[in-house]
């Protein structure tokens, strides 16, 4: 028996499934997202979360996660400007909804809409790099969330825009998703869509294409990688899927407003990628958990001090948003290399358990 | 390893710890405030009152035996937020009634409210959550907006007023009002000029002044909450301005003098549904009592009242044995000239209007930066004005 991973083959070394372990693990894992709404009830009460809803807006910000990471994660293109994309998907959606597109036609055309914008903002970055592209995407925030606020006939305005649940009837099916329940299934779809489409990518010419132009754009363009090419189809992609979870979550909240897609959305999607790990398919998921679990969590505590001393609750809340930036300084400064690299740590570990030397 | 050893054992530790126990005739009321957002500079005493006002309910013997249990969060003015927190109440702690906050989320919940038949008492007391035919589940206790921008513009028009102009926040709580406030205006004959949009958290009005020092009206409406009021009421100080200012309820408060000082004596007229804290009125001895010594605004007291008459209906539907969503409405329903100790005008909720009542006094700040009373205002009760 090898004592390591060794591979003959380059299809093998390539797999998304590399060992049988693996693959078990995987299935594990898959049964157990499958049946987990039948056991979230008991787990609620116990914990006073509401799971299903925060594994909802687990799944949803692993698919706007997973576009962000592959354009500044594989790319090296930065974007402040992905809350705004987000919001063109949900508001796509939204209006398409309304109009009576059904909600499987409605999310393509989300992700669509905001991938072409996506690509009109991600122009100059044919010409800017760092810091002056994350200022020209900034403006693209700026830009879109203005408009958001203010093209009342289109948005709603500040009062936002209702947007029916998604349902099956343009199939001949009676069923809605209006329940959390309901919603886990469709959401769970789109994330795991998403990390294997992802996963996959970087497996391709498209996707070494975009590792070469993070590491050295000048060798890439001489080794025949055509930049323009490349940074605007990873910006249409990434928006694309920042689209998409812009409109699970039109369809999931069913209420949108501007005042969801502004820029601390934008920054919150780039502190999810970069505490989660910049460039790993996994970096995406674990930011994406980390931003949901945590400020709930934090809430907890909060409550129950709010039980003991009821008088001095609005200093708890306040409380909680602090505790919140520190715990992600924190993070920062002990896992620069975000959570991805921690779990590899851990997996390395018990890879060779008890027997690690 | 170890450090995630730890982690594990400290987070079961938490769950167990703070385990929701649900007690026998134990009523769960959701809280959704904000404490740290745009609005936070009236929604604090608002919370705090809440807090205050379920312990009082509690001592005074609960909904007959049944003790009150409010679980407040802040939501710092973020509709998704309070939709979250609005799906936790529900799913984990089960309530059927729920003290919420602002204009666009208790909005925006409109539809999910009358899904899960969940009484909704909000601190907007926008005038569209008033017509029961479209929103059956919404209660609340002061003079509903639009009555009060009528009686502001009736104010004005009554002080001499020619021209006039409506300064609000680009949010649904400054929007909401304007439309029946310039319908009104046209009625009376009034002139009006262009709208000025000033940001709840906006630390400079000079640019939307000088445009507005232009058509120089008579009198301005604010409607948004006291630090944004009190911005525009300094730099209109500062620019000379003649125009005075009405100013709906959310931005006139104790604060206001303190924040504006002698720019606010004879330029700010407050619309407030309830009795300013520490008032002499027969209700307002266990407020302050509440408070326990500490001064707080008027808007902890429309968070006691709040609570106040969403007890009062549970104690009704608790009678007539139907304490869930539909049996509260139809007690809260049965409310008629209820009185709140002085607190605010007297309350009556009908199957077919969920205004509380529409008559209001006007402050205004005098010397000395004390609230001085000018008037009680009532204005007609019209079946037309329900729901808008």
């Amino acid at each position: 028996m090898p004592c390591g991973l060794f591979f003959s083959r380059y299809e093998k070394d390539d797999a998304i499934f590399q060992t049988t372990w693996l693959k078990v693990w995987m299935a594990l894992l898959f049964v157990f997202l499958l049946t987990f709404p039948l056991y979230a009830d008991q787990a609620n009460g116990l914990l006073g979360l509401n799971l299903t809803n925060m594994m909802n807006l687990i799944f949803i910000y692993i698919v706007g996660a997973h576009g962000l990471n592959l354009l500044t994660g594989y790319t090296g293109q930065i974007s402040l400007g992905h809350g705004a994309f987000m919001g063109v998907g949900a508001y796509t959606a939204g209006i398409l909804a309304n109009l009576g597109w059904p909600f499987y036609l409605a999310l393509p055309a989300a992700g669509l809409m905001a991938a072409a914008v996506g690509m009109v903002f991600g122009l100059p970055s044919l010409r800017l790099r760092g810091l002056y592209l994350a200022i020209a995407t900034m403006a693209a925030q700026f830009i879109l969330d203005y408009a958001m606020r203010n093209w009342e006939g289109l948005t709603g305005g500040s009062a936002g825009l209702i947007v029916p649940s998604a349902d099956l009837q343009g199939l001949g099916i009676d069923f809605t998703f209006d329940s959390d329940r309901s919603f886990y299934y469709l959401a769970l779809v789109f994330a795991v869509l998403a990390t294997l489409y992802l996963k996959n990518l970087t497996r391709t010419r498209t996707g070494r294409a975009f590792v070469a132009v993070r590491d050295r754009y000048l060798a890439a363009e001489v080794i025949g990688v055509n930049l323009f090419k490349y940074r605007i189809m990873s910006f249409g992609i990434s928006s694309f899927m920042v689209g998409i979870a812009g409109g699970l979550w039109a369809f999931y909240i069913t209420i949108i407003s501007d005042e969801h897609f502004t820029m601390w959305l934008s920054v919150q999607y780039l502190a999810m990628i970069i505490v989660g790990g910049l460039g790993h398919v996994l970096g995406g998921i674990f930011g994406a958990i980390f931003f949901v679990v945590l400020p709930e969590l934090l809430r907890l505590p909060a409550e129950a001090l709010t039980d003991i001393y009821p008088s001095i609750f609005g200093i708890f809340a306040s409380l909680r948003e602090m505790v919140f930036g520190l715990i992600v300084i924190l993070f920062l400064v002990f896992e620069p290399d975000g959570l991805a690299a921690r779990w590899h740590t851990v997996r390395a570990y018990w890879k060779l358990w008890p027997f690690s030397y | 390893m170890k450090k995630l050893a730890w982690l594990a054992v400290l987070t079961a530790a938490l769950g167990l710890l703070w385990a929701p126990a649900v007690l026998a005739g134990e009523i769960k009321v959701g809280g959704i405030f904000d404490i740290t957002g745009p609005t936070s500079d009236v929604g604090k005493d608002y919370g705090e009152g809440a807090v205050a006002a379920e312990k009082y309910i509690n001592a005074k013997g609960g909904i007959d035996g049944d003790m009150l249990k409010l679980i407040p969060n802040d939501y710092a003015y973020k509709i998704p937020e309070a939709v979250n927190l609005y799906k936790k109440y529900l799913s984990v702690d089960k309530v059927f009634v729920i003290q919420g906050w602002g204009t666009g989320d208790t909005n925006a919940l409109r539809p999910l409210v009358n899904k899960d038949k969940v009484v909704f008492f909000s601190a907007s007391y926008d005038g569209n959550l008033t017509d029961p035919k479209q929103t059956p589940y919404n209660f609340f206790i002061g003079t509903d907006y639009s009555t009060s921008i009528r009686a502001a513009v009736k104010f004005a028009k009554d002080s001499g007023a020619k021209k006039f102009v409506f300064i609000y926040p680009d949010h649904p709580y400054g929007k909401n009002p304007i439309p029946a406030g310039k319908e009104y205006a046209q009625a009376v004959g009034l002139e009006i000029g262009p709208d000025e949009i000033v940001e709840l958290k906006a630390i400079d009005a000079t640019s939307q002044l000088l445009h507005m020092k232009q058509f120089d009206p008579d009198f301005a409406w604010i409607g948004g909450t006291t630090a944004s009021t009190a911005v525009i009421i300094k730099d209109a100080a500062k620019l000379g301005l003649r125009t005075k200012f009405v100013i709906n309820c959310w931005g006139f408060d104790e604060n206001l003098a303190k924040l504006a000082g002698e720019a606010a004596v004879g330029r700010a007229y407050g619309m407030v549904p309830v009795a300013p804290f520490g008032a002499d009125v027969p209700g307002m001895k266990a407020v302050v009592e509440s408070a326990g010594g500490k001064e707080m605004s008027l808007h902890y007291v429309k968070s006691w009242v709040s609570n106040l008459v969403m007890a009062e209906g549970l104690k009704r539907a608790k009678k007539a044995g139907k304490l869930d969503g539909p049996g509260l409405v139809a007690a809260l329903e049965t409310i008629k000239d209820f009185d709140t100790g002085g607190l605010t005008a007297p309350i009556t909720y009908t199957a077919s209007d969920h205004r509380p009542n529409t008559t209001l006094t006007i402050y205004t700040i005098g010397q000395g930066a004390k609230m001085d009373k000018v008037k009680e205002v009532t204005m007609p009760r019209e079946a037309k004005d329900v729901g808008k």
